[in-house]
């Protein structure tokens, strides 16, 4: 219902955008020629235009428009998807949608491995004359037993019936199926298949838990529908009744017997040493048997069935009706396929989840309770502020003071005492009052970000600003930074977390290492960019080098410095993620790699977004953070 | 405009065309398995016996999960899936993947799977709740995964209370050598070999036998190339048999074996000496009422997905 309503919305926003910036262009101010930066000013209609666009995509290759106009067309296409599936062993035989008969092609590729095997024969070394002499002979009567499969006037009559007996099937089907009452389904039948169906429930992803159970339901729910889960069913028994027939004739058989016993007899007769022959026959053998499992049948012998199978596919492509053209039209890139006992989206639809299903289960997953293995995505805890205390108080404030720690007494009572007490304190170990602290797996991931970036900014701002400054330290570190600053960040992932662990230590390290060498270079190369004159200025002022440094040098370099700063959260997040797939126990990197393990392609979008807004965020950030703290930006 | 237009027009096409490319026609076969995981056919791999049964040239690819063969079936890089691990199976299975079980490849106990928990950590069979509140490394989603949680089941400790980490084997292996996990679940020779090195395991093969855990590794392929070419998926079948068949009478080509796992010869028999490979007619009772069939109902698997009609 939303889904539609936003379907149209978004349609007529692109539209009425387009118009709009059409009338604009007609108003212009002719003085703005090509290349006036007042030409790419405004224009928060192709916004729209742009955002519209990019939804109305999602929605459509997602199948959600399908969903919300046709909320019974999965369920349809799954019976349809049903023909489909029993048809496609029966016109594989056919030259419907291959180049060739399916007994052509079988024919063509064992003779060619039967010219092969004759060609290894021939040049082997360590098969005697004699022995190769015999293979040869079984490889040509191998060949001699495909004329035998090949010949109309071999054919048994019993196979011809069978045959006829099929085709017939078929073509009863299609008239049956062509007509409006097809299947008889008592009304008995039909409540009992309702009832089951509401019970199976509807097309969607399930919005109360965060695995799916049944996607798209299987048992019909339309008229439509039935008539082809019936014909699906028939259509199975027709097929598993013609693979069942194997046109094997008296001649074809005796022969294949001699040939199976000939080579049985040769492979017994030979020596140890004759390896290679004994496998050389048990591969002709294969060759052989592999011929007598094959549908091989005359050329013309099955020309009926193709046409009687034709002409069903014809016939259930109309009955289809109206459904074709949604198949076609609101399912691009993929269909619903039926596969053994249930259905599935295969194509586009499998991989971009629909909207409306990603915002239940985010909806879902932000529920504390549910989150995700059991954490919440972004939620709060109650934390004592001991806890701050002990983690500030190193611990062996308790063992240097003069005692020892109390020891339990006959009755089994331990009886604190000061020395107990203070290691209490400086553990953490005791209540004061509570306040609430984020938690969850976004916040974590924010915090490894956040903490890797203010590490590298406190290190990295006056390392740069120093070797932008000094002869040795830019010639001291330089080495050393431009070794390590253009490997890859991900390059470091494996070894940084053998070396510091799997916690968040490792991970901020990493984080840590990706925004120290973009700070070090930015304020590098902001100090070293100031104007002389400034400093020139200054100095005849009589300022000292810290106020030269913190009053000429450090504001000229800040603008250099915010923007490595945007630079570096954007490299930290990308870094963040793969660092968390490798080993994880909280985190959206973490969410994700899990996601997919268990083909959850909802969670999976759901952290690519959460990933996006994150950083986003920190991007308008730093960005005000810049209008505000930096107002001379671009104006020195 | 009208270059908007078409432009839009493009894009929409392309994104119509259907990016998995049809293998109808099956020029090739394409094969995926385990290194470090032996089994007799990785003879018949090594002599290009499969090309010679099937008829076409057949490719190996190896995987280093379960997971990731889902993955690459349904995008339409692999047709047959051999000793694919049950639970990703269970796993594909139930996200509605167009998958079906045609062979069981292997049963093993914890040879061949196991968690392994460190020296320095104290933690054993006897006292194994106090690995709760600890970090653990488990392979989720794989057949580790499962052996984990019966073992914590056996032990008697508390799963949800653990700090479980999602790592694959090597790391796992490397996690535990580093000390920053007590306990590692992993399948896989060499992990297992550099982790029982600081560690011992949780239970012996025999425990975790007795116990009942025991791993069924199987062979999956896609619907599609069932449907299409049953032949060929019979002659594969057909051909692991006798591979298993000649393994059983001891006349396997250990060496090739060796060459294709990547592993040495006295490693791969110590995994070997946990698997167990089925006869056909085992097989199908195990696939029917037996070991497969309890497994896949204990994890509700959906029914209908396993075919026997291609066992020899």
């Amino acid at each position: 219902m939303i889904t539609g309503f936003l379907t149209f919305l978004f349609f007529f926003a692109i539209v009425g955008s387009i118009l709009y910036g059409r009338k604009l262009i007609k108003t212009e101010k002719v003085d703005a020629v090509f290349g006036n930066p007042e030409r790419s000013k405004g224009g928060i209609h192709w916004v729209i235009v742009g955002s519209s666009f990019l939804l109305l995509v999602w929605l459509y290759y997602s199948w959600d428009i399908a969903k919300s106009f046709f909320p019974k067309s999965a369920n349809e296409l799954c019976q349809v998807g049903k023909v489909n599936e029993s048809l496609l062993s029966l016109k594989y035989l056919f030259p419907i949608n291959e180049r060739q008969l399916k007994s052509t092609s079988v024919i063509e590729t064992e003779t060619e491995n039967l010219d092969n095997t004759i060609f290894y024969i021939k040049k082997s070394d360590k098969v005697n004359s004699q022995n190769k002499e015999k293979l040869i002979n079984f490889v040509t009567k191998t060949k001699s037993t495909i004329p035998l499969l090949t010949n109309e006037k071999l054919l048994n009559n019993e196979t011809k019936e069978q045959i006829r007996i099929v085709t017939e099937k078929i073509n009863n089907l299609a008239k049956d199926f062509a007509s409006i009452d097809y299947p008889n389904e008592s009304p008995e039948e039909k409540t009992k298949r309702i009832e089951a169906s509401i019970e199976e429930g509807t097309w969607s992803a399930s919005s109360t838990s965060v695995e799916n159970t049944i996607e798209i339901p299987s048992i019909p729910k339309t008229k439509r529908g039935l008539k082809f889960q019936t014909a699906a069913v028939e259509l199975n028994l027709i097929s598993d009744q013609f693979f069942e027939l194997r046109n094997h004739n008296q001649q074809y058989k005796t022969v294949l017997e001699n040939l199976k016993k000939e080579i049985k007899d040769f492979r017994s007769g030979l020596s140890p040493s004759d390896e290679i022959s004994s496998s050389f026959a048990k591969d002709i053998l294969k060759i052989a048997r592999r011929i007598e499992y094959a549908s091989i049948f005359p050329p013309k012998t099955l020309k009926d069935m193709q046409a009687s199978i034709v002409n069903f596919d014809e016939v259930q492509k109309k009955e289809q009706g109206g459904l074709r053209w949604v198949d076609i039209l609101l399912f691009p890139s993929g269909t619903i396929i039926s596969s053994g006992p249930s259905c599935s989206e295969q194509g586009s639809g499998r991989w971009l989840p629909k909207p409306s299903d990603t915002v239940n289960k985010f909806a879902l997953m932000l529920n504390p309770n549910v989150g995700f293995k059991q954490i919440p995505l972004i939620w709060y805890e109650m934390m004592d502020v001991s806890k701050i205390i002990g983690f500030l108080l190193p611990d062996w404030i308790a063992d240097i003071l003069p005692g020892e720690y109390p020891i339990h007494n006959e009755k089994g009572e331990i009886k604190p005492n000061f020395k107990s007490k203070v290691l209490n304190f400086v553990t953490g170990d005791f209540e004061l009052f509570k306040i609430p602290i984020p938690t969850g797996h976004i916040w974590d991931s924010f915090l490894r970000v956040f903490l890797g970036l203010v590490a590298g900014i406190i290190v990295g701002v006056p390392l740069g600003l120093f070797m932008g400054l000094n002869r040795f330290a830019k010639g001291f570190f330089d080495p050393l930074i431009e070794l390590y600053r253009p490997v890859p960040p991900l390059a470091w992932a494996p070894l940084v977390i053998s070396v510091l662990g799997i916690d968040n230590l490792g991970k901020v390290f990493l984080l840590f290492m990706v925004s120290l060498s973009i700070m070090i270079i930015s304020a590098r190369a902001g100090a070293s960019g100031t104007q002389l004159s400034k400093i020139h200025a200054a100095h005849s002022l009589g300022a000292s080098k810290w106020q030269i440094l913190r009053h000429v040098i450090f504001p000229n370099s800040l603008p250099e410095i915010l923007t490595g700063i945007r630079v570096a959260t954007g490299m930290c997040w990308g870094t963040l993620v793969a660092a968390e797939f490798l080993a994880g126990t909280t985190g959206v990197g973490f969410v994700e790699n899990v996601a997919k393990k268990y083909f959850q392609y909802e969670v999976i979008w759901i952290t690519i977004f959460i990933m996006g807004m994150l950083g986003l965020i920190f991007d308008i950030t730093i960005r005000k953070i810049i209008d505000k703290t930096i107002p001379w930006r671009g104006k020195g | 405009m009208k270059k908007i237009i078409s432009t839009v027009l493009g894009i929409l096409f392309a994104f119509s065309l259907n990016a998995s490319v049809a293998n109808a026609a099956a020029k090739e076969v394409r094969v995926a398995y385990f290194l470090e995981w032996p089994s007799p056919n990785l003879e018949d791999m090594n002599k290009k016996a499969y090309a010679k049964a099937l008829g076409v040239p057949v490719k190996w690819t190896n995987f280093t999960n379960g997971v990731a063969m889902t993955d690459a079936m349904l995008a339409g890089d692999i047709d047959i899936s051999y000793s694919q691990g049950l639970m990703p199976y269970i796993n594909a299975v139930k996200a509605k993947a167009p998958i079906s079980l045609v062979d069981v490849a292997m049963e093993y106990g914890m040879g061949g799977t196991t968690c392994v928990t460190s020296k320095k950590s104290g933690i054993t069979k006897a006292n194994a709740s106090e690995l709760e509140g600890k970090k653990v490394a488990v392979p989720l989603g794989t057949m580790a995964e499962y052996v984990f949680t019966e073992s914590m089941k056996i032990v008697g400790a508390d799963r949800k209370k653990m700090n479980i980490i999602a790592m694959d084997p090597e790391e796992g292996a490397a996690a535990l050598v580093s000390g920053d996990v007590v306990m590692a679940c992993l399948f896989g020779g060499n992990s297992i070999k550099s982790a029982t090195s600081v560690g011992t395991r949780l239970l012996t093969v025999d425990e975790a036998r007795a116990g009942g855990i025991m791993g069924i590794d199987i062979v999956s392929v896609t619907n599609k190339f069932m449907k299409e070419n049953p032949g060929m998926v019979k002659s594969f079948v057909e051909l692991t048999h006798e591979a298993n068949a000649r393994f059983r009478a001891g006349k396997s080509d250990l060496k090739a074996m060796s060459k294709e796992s990547e592993m040495k010869v006295a490693d791969m028999n110590d995994t070997l000496s946990g698997f167990k490979f089925l006869t056909p007619k085992e097989t199908k009772k195990s696939m029917k009422s037996g070991n497969l069939a309890k497994f896949l109902k204990g994890f509700d698997t959906p029914r209908g997905t396993v075919n026997t009609k291609f066992l020899p």
